[in-house]
């Protein structure tokens, strides 16, 4: 529809009362997963045969698993592993995939086409099944090895997104203009297309950690994450899969604890797009 | 056109090529000796001799991809030493109910997502799409594992259903009603998951169409809404649609996966996941080659398609 | 003297308004005007005056949320100011059509042309697929496409601007409407074919006894095929009245300015373009007054306070809307 020709409204859609809730609420999960060790929580180990199946009470804030565990704890630090793993793999996959997409996107030009074609021909490779691939053959597992092999997994993907992001920015007047004055490339790639990137960047990065909780929390219960005792969200909702009769609390508390983190995160990432009104770019 | 396809084709090959190296290699990522770590219990003379003439274990490596390639090539993707069934076999055997799956969940989710995404994109912003879209978007932080795990304490402590496990799964052929019942929780769990993505794309991508020019032309014209929404809007939105589809291929395979594991329905998934778990290697590798050529050719195919519904594309 | 119930058209104090982010818009205020069975009026004024929300609103296309239109707008007699998707729906296509301004945008692009012009005829008209076919072909023909059954089957990707405006002009005569609303259409296109589609649309005009408004920014489109005009500056009229009227004996500064700073092939070369000085106002904060006071030479205290109200001028159907009005007589020569 044709509006009339106004200058834009000082006013940019209002980020939210609910924005600052979730982004509270991330802070409190990173404060938990940051500072487990010296908070008051009870050992996540710690097998307290006397309190079974405990339900929640002063004590226990969460109640108690099927061999004494407090839940609580097992959470907190349950959380540890799922906000590692998401951060470190988006840390591989922004800190390679993001640069290469924008330098791609901005240099064309032969470069431009050989990455492209590998990282294309990589995208085919369905992800999901190599990552299931590598990490059941590339035995025994740690922490570190699925981040890096999600991580690595996550690079094509991101970098099609950034440079796609990139070049719709690259082709705006202004940063023609920009090298028409005869600006550096570097002073075009900080100055001109950074800042307007850099919206799309940090909702997709948002969201990237949320999808690499996600599957983790899907490997975990394939069995193919860390290895019990150490908890995470994932595989204490898998364990709980068989005691859910008895003790429903098992399965509940973790899975509410990574709905409402997966929750924050997208809503966070989804209310910077609008509020920067950055069109959803198409892939 | 001609042009178009016979370059796809190129790099579907390339790609293919790729994936058998990647997927030959898995073997090699094993620590220490393949061989034991392969036959595992069954480590004898007789079997190490056996499976070092089936996979060329003393030649050098690249000799050796050849070697699996022929095999391969020929159809033959080994014989699993813990089973002692041929892996093609067992591949055989699964993956007609990952495709049915596929079909009947994307089915699902389509027949839920399209009419859904068209109420909300005509009065976007109404009460209506504002329901719609918050729904989703919740439904987005709840991963399919979680989804299931719900739905079976729902559903097995409030009704003490149990309908799952591979002995509950029938083929299609022998009866129809009971093989659809048998796959019903899995086809809808894995249905909601992607009833969002589709809902949520197609809904942006509708309302975004709308705000065109044509479609105010469109009304000029004095058609009605319903029209314009299915002839005009939607053609062109539905190939961020299919675009979003194949891309979500990846998500839709590790929901399949994961439902089929945990829902005990003997699709591919079932049996990749149980191979991994018996240590059994070979299998592993070959679901794994299948799946991800399956998966190449099934993105070359859309992206086919997407070029017949917007002619834009080809003509590039 | 045409009496009330033989006008085509009757606007009374047309209003739009948007509610933005920022506040209520008033993007038309107040428009009243009437127009007669194959009349050609032409409504004039920069970007940002209002003239493609006001076609829009006097068709009733304008979007569904945020805009509130109030006033009254009767085409044959038919209200359309508040009436229903329904009603207004009816009238689309077969009373009233519209000719829109970039032809690119306007024409649906992953659809043949061929069928977006049947697609009218099938649906309203009820015609079968062979007639619809047979009719869109002659309208093809009618709106100057060289060989238009190979055309038919064209995506608007595969024709020129200039054809491409045909096929909209085709699209929006298909049902045989009695008002055309072009909305700047020939402003995307080359100067050369400019003239074209303009006279298309007047050799049309008389061929299908329709009558035309033609909204553009450019005083040289209206000059000889319109028999009046209406200027419009921030949303609402400052003049009207018939063409040779308004250019001859025009009153209102704001016209004079626009007439211009329209540059004239008889002017010696080298002639200084005359701007006006200042920037069209915020709608979204419009002083008291009239809107043009800032930017006028002749804006006295009164002009900044007072909004002034359209006044007749000598002769009829000629009004202003100004407390200073020019009042020597100056013949302005169109090229």
């Amino acid at each position: 529809m044709a509006h009339p020709h106004v200058e834009p409204p000082e006013e940019k859609e209002p980020l939210g009362f609910l924005f600052w809730i979730c982004v509270g609420w991330i802070g409190l999960n990173l404060v938990g997963a940051i500072f487990a060790n010296v908070l008051p929580l009870q050992n996540p180990l710690y097998q307290n045969y006397t309190s079974i199946n405990v339900g929640p009470s002063l004590h226990h804030l969460l109640g108690t698993d099927d061999i004494g565990r407090d839940i609580f704890s097992r959470v907190v630090y349950g959380s540890r592993i799922s906000i590692t793993a998401g951060i470190g793999a988006m840390i591989i996959g922004f800190g390679v995939g993001a640069p290469l997409g924008m330098l791609t996107a901005y240099r064309r030009g032969r470069f431009d086409t050989m990455v492209t074609t590998v990282m294309y021909a990589l995208l085919a490779f369905p992800g999901i099944v190599a990552t299931i691939a590598v990490l059941s053959f590339w035995v025994p597992r740690d922490l570190f090895k699925i981040i890096v092999v999600i991580g690595v997994a996550s690079i094509p993907i991101i970098y099609r997104i950034i440079r796609a992001a990139t070049l719709s920015v690259a082709s705006r007047d202004f940063v023609v203009a920009a090298k028409v004055q005869g600006a550096s490339d570097r002073r075009i790639l900080f100055k001109e297309l950074l800042p307007n990137v850099a919206p799309i960047l940090i909702s997709f990065l948002l969201i990237g950690v949320a999808t690499v909780v996600t599957i983790e929390g899907a490997l975990a219960f394939l069995g193919l994450s860390v290895n019990p005792p150490t908890p995470s969200w994932g595989n204490m909702i898998n364990e709980a899969r068989t005691v859910m009769a008895q003790n429903p609390w098992l399965v509940i508390f973790p899975s509410v604890a990574l709905c409402l983190f997966l929750l924050s995160l997208n809503y966070i990432g989804d209310r910077l797009r609008t509020h920067f009104d950055v069109a959803e770019v198409k892939l | 056109m001609l042009r178009y396809v016979s370059r796809r084709l190129i790099q579907l090959l390339g790609i293919v090529f790729v994936i058998s190296v990647g997927s030959f290699y898995l073997i090699h990522l094993l620590p220490g000796n393949p061989a034991a770590v392969i036959l595992g219990n069954a480590y004898n003379a007789t079997t190490k001799a056996a499976l070092y003439k089936q996979l060329g274990l003393n030649r050098p490596v690249i000799e050796q991809y050849f070697i699996w390639m022929g095999h391969v090539l020929h159809g033959n993707l080994g014989t699993s030493f813990i089973s002692r069934v041929s892996v093609v076999s067992t591949i055989r055997a699964a993956l007609p109910i990952d495709v049915e799956l596929i079909i009947l969940s994307q089915t699902l989710a389509l027949l839920m997502a399209i009419p859904l995404a068209m109420v909300s994109a005509r009065k976007p912003d109404g009460p209506v799409d504002r329901l719609l879209s918050a729904g989703s978007f919740t439904l987005l932080s709840v991963p399919p594992f979680i989804v299931i795990v719900l739905l079976v304490l729902l559903v097995s402590i409030k009704f003490g259903l149990a309908n799952t496990g591979p002995s509950a799964y029938v083929p299609l052929a022998t009866n129809w009603l009971a093989n659809l019942e048998s796959l019903s929780l899995a086809a809808i769990t894995i249905a909601i998951s992607s009833f969002t993505l589709y809902f949520r794309v197609l809904r942006s991508d509708l309302i975004a169409t709308m705000q065109e020019e044509f479609i105010t032309m469109a009304r000029s014209k004095g058609l009605s809404r319903r029209r314009i929404m299915w002839r005009h809007a939607f053609r062109p939105s539905s190939v961020t649609l299919l675009g979003s589809a194949s891309v979500n291929i990846g998500g839709l395979l590790a929901a399949l996966f994961v439902v089929q594991y945990l829902l005990a329905v003997p699709g591919l998934g079932y049996e990749l996941i149980a191979a991994i778990n018996t240590s059994d290697y070979l299998l592993v590798q070959g679901i794994v080659f299948v799946v991800s050529v399956a998966v190449v050719i099934i993105n070359f195919i859309f992206d086919f398609i997407i070029n017949i519904v917007d002619p834009r594309i080809s003509r590039e | 003297m045409t009496t009330e119930a033989s006008k085509l058209l009757v606007v009374k104090d047309l209003t739009t308004t948007f509610a933005t982010l920022a506040g209520p818009l008033t993007a038309v205020g107040g428009v009243s005007f009437d127009l007669n069975k194959n009349e050609t009026m032409g409504i004039v004024g920069e970007s940002g005056s209002g003239k493609t929300v006001l076609s829009r609103s006097i068709m009733g296309l304008q979007q569904r949320t945020n805009v509130t239109v109030t006033g009254s707008v009767l085409l044959n007699g038919q209200e359309i100011v508040g009436a229903s998707e329904k009603v207004k729906r009816k009238l689309w296509g077969t009373e009233v059509a519209m000719v829109f301004q970039d032809p690119m945008t306007s024409l649906n692009p992953v659809m043949r042309i061929g069928k977006q012009i049947d697609e009218a005829l099938r649906v309203r008209l009820g015609m079968s697929r062979a007639d619809a076919k047979a009719r869109a072909i002659e309208l093809l023909e009618l709106v100057g496409i060289p060989s238009p059954q190979r055309r038919y089957n064209a995506y608007p990707g595969q024709l020129s601007g200039g054809m491409r405006q045909r096929v909209v002009i085709a699209t929006a005569l298909a049902c045989t409407p009695k008002l055309l609303m072009a909305d700047e259409p020939t402003t995307g296109l080359d100067v050369t074919i400019q003239a074209q589609i303009l006279n298309l649309l007047e050799d049309l005009k008389e061929q299908l006894h329709m009558s035309v408004i033609l909204v553009t920014h450019d005083l040289g489109v209206v000059a000889t095929r319109t028999s009046k005009i209406v200027v419009m500056y921030a949303g609402r009229i400052v003049e009207m009245g018939s063409t040779r009227e308004v250019f001859a004996h025009h009153r209102m500064p704001y016209t004079r300015a626009l007439l211009e700073s329209s540059p004239k092939i008889t002017n010696p070369s080298h002639t200084r373009l005359t701007t006006i000085p200042g920037r069209p106002p915020n709608l979204l904060k419009l002083a008291d007054g009239c809107s043009f006071a800032p930017r006028c030479a002749y804006a006295t205290e009164r002009c900044h306070v007072e909004r002034p109200e359209l006044t007749p001028a000598g002769q009829p159907g000629h009004s202003f809307a100004c407390w200073n009005p020019l009042t020597s007589e100056r013949e302005v020569v169109v090229a």
